[in-house]
Parts: C-alpha cells; structure tokens; sequence
C-alpha cells in the first residue's frame, strides 16, 4: 500500500524536522513547507492526504491560509489539523473549519491519534 | 389789736404752714430714688451743705461724714478723669454740666456716677448754691461695657476666622493645583464654574476657554462625549456619588485618553448647592503599559512554548528509539527527562494564564460536579506526587457546585504545592470541606512558616513574591493570582488567614447549585 503523503506547514524550522522525523518513522511520505506564501501551490502540486498546519506565521497566517484552501477548487477538500501555541488556536480552527486541532506543545501520540480518525474516514 | 392779733396769728400760720411744706419737700427729697446734694458756693471750697437718703445709699458715707466736704472727695485717688475740668469749668461760669464720672464708695468700690449740676443765683445773679443730682448708673455702664467688650471679642472672632478661612482656602487651593489629577467643578447645568491646573496642562485649554462654558462644548465640543453625558446626567442624580467609571474618548487634539472619572454633588450650606465636582485620573498610560505587558506574556509564552515542543518531540523519538535499551539508569534518566519538560511547559503554561486572565480570556467549562469526590481525587495525586508529606482530609459536604473542575483542580493544587513548599519544617497539611450555608468552603491549614499582615494584603496579586523567600523558595508569582481569579470567576472567595511563624490557613468558597 502507498504511504499516506501528509504535508507541515510551520515557521519554526525545529518543530518541522522533528515532526518530519517522526512522521517518517511512523511510516507517512512527509513534505515540509517553512514559507507559507509557497503553501498553496505545494498543495496543488503534490496533492497530501493531510495537512498540518501552523498559525501564527509571517506574512500568510495560518488562519488565512485555511480560509485560501478552503476556498481553491483542487485543495479545498485536504484535511487540516491546526498546530498552535496560541491561546484562541482551538477556536479559530473550529470557526475556520479545520478538521482538528492540537496544542503545543504535543505529545506525539496525540498527532498520531488525531492523523489516524483523520485518514480513517 | 384783733387786726394786729390776727396779723401775728396770720404770719405765725404762714411760718407754720411754710414748716409744714419744708418737712414734705425734704421728705420728698429723701424719697427720691437719685441722690442730691446741694453745696455752699458762697463759702471757701463750696461744701457739701445737705445731701438726701439716696446719695448716703449710692455713696455708702452717713450724711454727718458728707456734709463739710467738697463734692471732690468721692473721686478718692482717682483723678484724672477728663470729666473733673467740665465740673470746675460750669462751676466756675456758674453754668449747668451733665457728665458720667467715675465715683468710689466708703469701701473703695467704684460706681458710676451720672451727675446733674446746676447752679442757684441770687437776685443779683450771684451764685450762691450749686444742686448735684446723681444716679448710680454702674448697672448701665456695666452693661454697656460688657456689650462694647462682647463687641470687641466677636470682632477679633471675626478678624481670627476670616483669616483662618483665607489661610484654609490658599492651603486648599494650594492642593488643588498641586495635584496630579484634573478636577473640575460645574453647576447644576453643566457650566464650567473652576478648572485647575492640571486638567488645563492635561487638555491644552487656557482658562478663558474652560471657565464659564458649557462642558460639552469645551474646545470644539471634543467633550461632548456620549458616556460622559450619560454618567453626569442618569447615573450621578440617582447615584451619587459616581467612583472610576471610565470613560475611553479620542479627543481631535491631544488623541486617545482613557479617563477615570469620579463624579460627587457638592453643596455647601447657604451659599450654593447642586454643584458637580468632577476628578478626572487619566489612565492612558496605565492602560497601555499594561496591554503592553499582557502582549509581551502572551507573546513571551508562545514564543517560549514552540521550541519547547521541538524539545518534547525529539525526546519521545530518542525515547520510541532507545526502548530495547532497558538499562535501568538510563530509563530512569529519560524519566526525569520528562518531567522536566512537563514542569517547564506548566510555567510557561502559569504565564499564559495570567495574560489570559488579564486580558479577560480566561475560559471556564462550567460542568456540575461532585466537589467532595473532586477534592479527595486532587488530594491523592498530590499524596503521590509529594509522597514525603502528610496530607490530611476530612469532611464531606455531598454537594453539586457547577464550575470548570479542571481549574478548581489547579486551585486545590496551587494551594497544597504551597502548603508543602512553604512548609520545609511540618510535613502536616490539613485540607477540610464543609458547607457553609450555599457554600462549600474548603481550607487547607499547613503549620510552615506563615505570612506578615503586610504581605497577607498584597499576595494575591500579580508577581508579588515575599521578598525574603524569594531566594529559598524561587516562584513567579502567579499560582495565587491565577487562583484568586478562577474562585473569583466561580463567583466565590479566596482568602488567607495567618501568622508569622504559625502556619496559614487558605479558604475558598464555591456556591453550590444542589445538593445529593
């Protein structure tokens, strides 16, 4: 069976090469986006089964871009599970329509379990 | 014969009858109730040659001890009056004087003398005799000096409280402009009757402009302000007075101002009422340092937060990786690993509360819950997780409170971290529930080492440390804080009872909504 592809959009260049590793050894294809202005067309160009996704980010925030996806015709259906550190996090990943969302900082069964109800429906 | 008979008999009559008229004129005179003396002016020093009843009473001298003397002697040593040279002008002119003299008594007792002269002339207009009529005013004078001193004091009252007032009113106003707070007084219809100093630097306006206008329209109507209007014309009549209601206005000139306002209706008997005092404390600057402070938590806490989660990641990888490793040691140090991570995340976690908490975005889940069953579960983990102390409890209250459990969880736990914390010396911490009315109350009593009144007043605060432990007993600051404001939120109280070297007692309540 294919790995499921899952793509990781953060600012933070730690969170993503550990995330990547862990993910890797978990068995999933994983892409890493550090730009969010790149986001977008990474999305179109690879199509991942998932997306996680930072909020707080220069130039394009993570809210913003939920609200791009949700609204590109190719990607609007690619399931996102917010990352956030911040206080309002779990409310803009549910006003926004986000899939799920997971505080930082994580355990990592917790990506897991939330990655796994994802892919499982 | 019988003519002449009769003739004799006749003036023997007149003389009889003339007898009979001097005995009721000196009866009469010895009636009266003023004194009359009448002298001799035809003989040397013009002495006293009758003097009636009345003036033996006013002078206390018998008649045998007046008659003989000049009028003088009642004067005694007291002779300087201005008074005596009217007495020896009209004397000497031989004319009347009316005069008021001061006379002494046999004893030596003054009394006031209203004297009546006047001279008697023979048919060659001679003086002859002069009368004296006195009247012992003493009575009036007295009273006339008494109402002049009376006078005399009340002016001197008058002069004292008139400078008093004048004293008190510079020191007032001294105060008034000293001050670091903008004040204004307005009458009944909102026209400006004073503006002090400060309220003029504070809102670049000169006097003239202020003073005599109508509040809303000062400076181009930039106070005419919807919330204003409202606190000085609904609020204040039937409140007053009205403490820091806040007002948040951007003013065209001097830009935003957020202003604490505290309004009062002043009246000062007899002279004015219904006039508005109005304290304004600007707050801007206050305001904004301490968003500035919730920003940097905020901030400072999600900055914090996102390595940390790199750091938590990578060390359940190398924890996933090295799990054929079973060497003892090296499991037990990944363990403390852990916990470290955990402890550094609560921290970082305690920062963001607060900022959560100040920036009114603390969330609660009220949940109904069973407190008694909610206090033993806390209890034990910390009996766990602090295996050395003794943590004992009893009560229970069967009891429903609705509330966010976690938090009310982080409150207990606040509370028993401190208890063993700041209790190196007694390993004993007693934790109770009861119900108090449609309260729960629970206290958790430690025998450490006890909290001064002046730090008692100022522990719930923000980052207040006591300043001697901060050293022994490092902390941030703010689980007493975050806890204040969780029961606060539950709408219950916190507070502490303690002394000094006796240990503390911390109280909560919680209202509850049934019971089992």
């Amino acid at each position: 069976m294919q790995p499921k592809k899952i793509m990781i959009c953060d600012d933070d260049r730690g969170i993503l090469e550990m995330l990547e590793l862990f993910l890797e050894l978990e068995g999933y294809n994983v892409i890493c986006e550090i730009n969010s202005t790149h986001l977008t067309k990474q999305l179109i160009s690879h199509k991942p089964d998932l997306l996680l996704l930072d909020l707080w980010m220069p130039i394009l925030s993570g809210d913003q871009l939920i609200k791009i996806i949700r609204s590109t015709t190719e990607i609007k259906e690619t399931p996102i599970i917010v990352l956030s550190a911040s206080v309002d996090g779990p409310e803009i990943a549910g006003n926004l329509g986000a899939n799920g969302f997971v505080a930082k900082p994580f355990d990592l069964t917790d990506i897991t379990d939330k990655i796994n109800s994802i892919l499982k429906n | 014969m019988r003519k002449n008979a009769s003739g004799i008999n006749n003036s023997k009559q007149r003389i009889e009858n003339k007898n009979n008229d001097l005995d009721l004129y000196l009866k009469a005179l010895n009636s009266a109730y003023s004194g009359i003396i009448i002298t001799d002016n035809l003989q040397y020093d013009n002495p006293i040659i009758y003097c009636n009843k009345a003036f033996e009473t006013i002078s206390g001298y018998s008649h045998d001890e007046i008659i003989g003397h000049n009028c003088r002697f009642l004067q005694a040593q007291d002779r300087s009056q201005a008074e005596r040279k009217i007495i020896k002008e009209s004397i000497e002119r031989g004319e009347e004087c009316k005069i008021e003299i001061r006379n002494y008594r046999k004893d030596g007792t003054l009394f006031w003398n209203e004297l009546f002269i006047s001279p008697v002339k023979n048919d060659d207009g001679q003086v002859t005799h002069f009368i004296g009529v006195q009247n012992d005013i003493s009575d009036r004078k007295k009273a006339e000096y008494d109402l002049r001193e009376e006078k005399s004091h009340v002016e001197l009252k008058i002069q004292q409280r008139t400078k008093e007032l004048q004293d008190k009113e510079s020191f007032l106003s001294s105060i008034i402009e000293t001050v670091r707070e903008s004040l204004l007084v307005l009458d009944a219809n909102y026209i400006v009757l004073s503006a002090n100093r400060h309220f003029l630097n504070s809102f670049k306006v000169t006097t003239e402009e202020t003073v005599g206008n109508l509040l809303f329209d000062l400076g181009n109507q930039q106070w005419d302000i919807s919330s204003l209007k409202e606190m000085l014309t609904r609020i204040l009549p039937t409140n007053n007075p009205v403490i820091d209601y806040e007002v948040d206005h951007i003013f065209p000139h001097i830009g935003r101002k957020v202003m604490l306002l505290n309004a009062y209706r002043i009246e000062f008997e007899g002279q004015y009422k219904d006039r508005i005092l109005i304290a304004i404390e600007d707050i801007t600057e206050k305001k904004e340092q301490d968003r500035r402070k919730d920003d940097f938590l905020s901030i400072a806490s999600h900055e914090l937060k996102t390595p940390l989660t790199t750091i938590k990641g990578l060390f359940q990888i190398l924890q996933r990786l090295s799990a054929e490793n079973t060497d003892p040691k090296y499991v037990s140090t990944l363990d403390k690993i852990t916990a470290y991570i955990d402890r550094l995340n609560l921290l970082i976690s305690k920062l963001l509360d607060t900022s959560k908490i100040q920036s009114g975005n603390l969330e609660l889940h009220m949940d109904p819950f069973e407190i008694d069953k909610t206090i033993q579960d806390a209890v034990e983990s910390m009996r766990l997780a602090a295996p050395d102390s003794d943590i004992q409890l009893t009560g229970n209250t069967g009891s429903i409170v609705a509330g966010d459990e976690l938090q009310i969880i982080q409150v207990l736990n606040n509370l028993l971290s401190n208890a063993i914390k700041y209790s190196p010396e007694s390993k004993k911490v007693e934790v109770s529930i009861h119900k108090v009315a449609n309260f729960v109350k629970i206290s958790v009593r430690d025998y450490g080492m006890g909290i001064s009144y002046q730090d008692r007043l100022k522990i719930f605060e923000r980052f207040f440390r006591v300043s001697h432990i901060q050293k022994k007993f490092p902390g941030l600051g703010i689980g007493l804080y975050v806890s204040h404001e969780i029961i606060l939120h539950h709408k219950g109280t916190l507070w502490v009872e303690s002394e000094p070297g006796e240990g503390s007692t911390f109280n909560f309540t919680l209202p509850i909504v049934t019971n089992k």
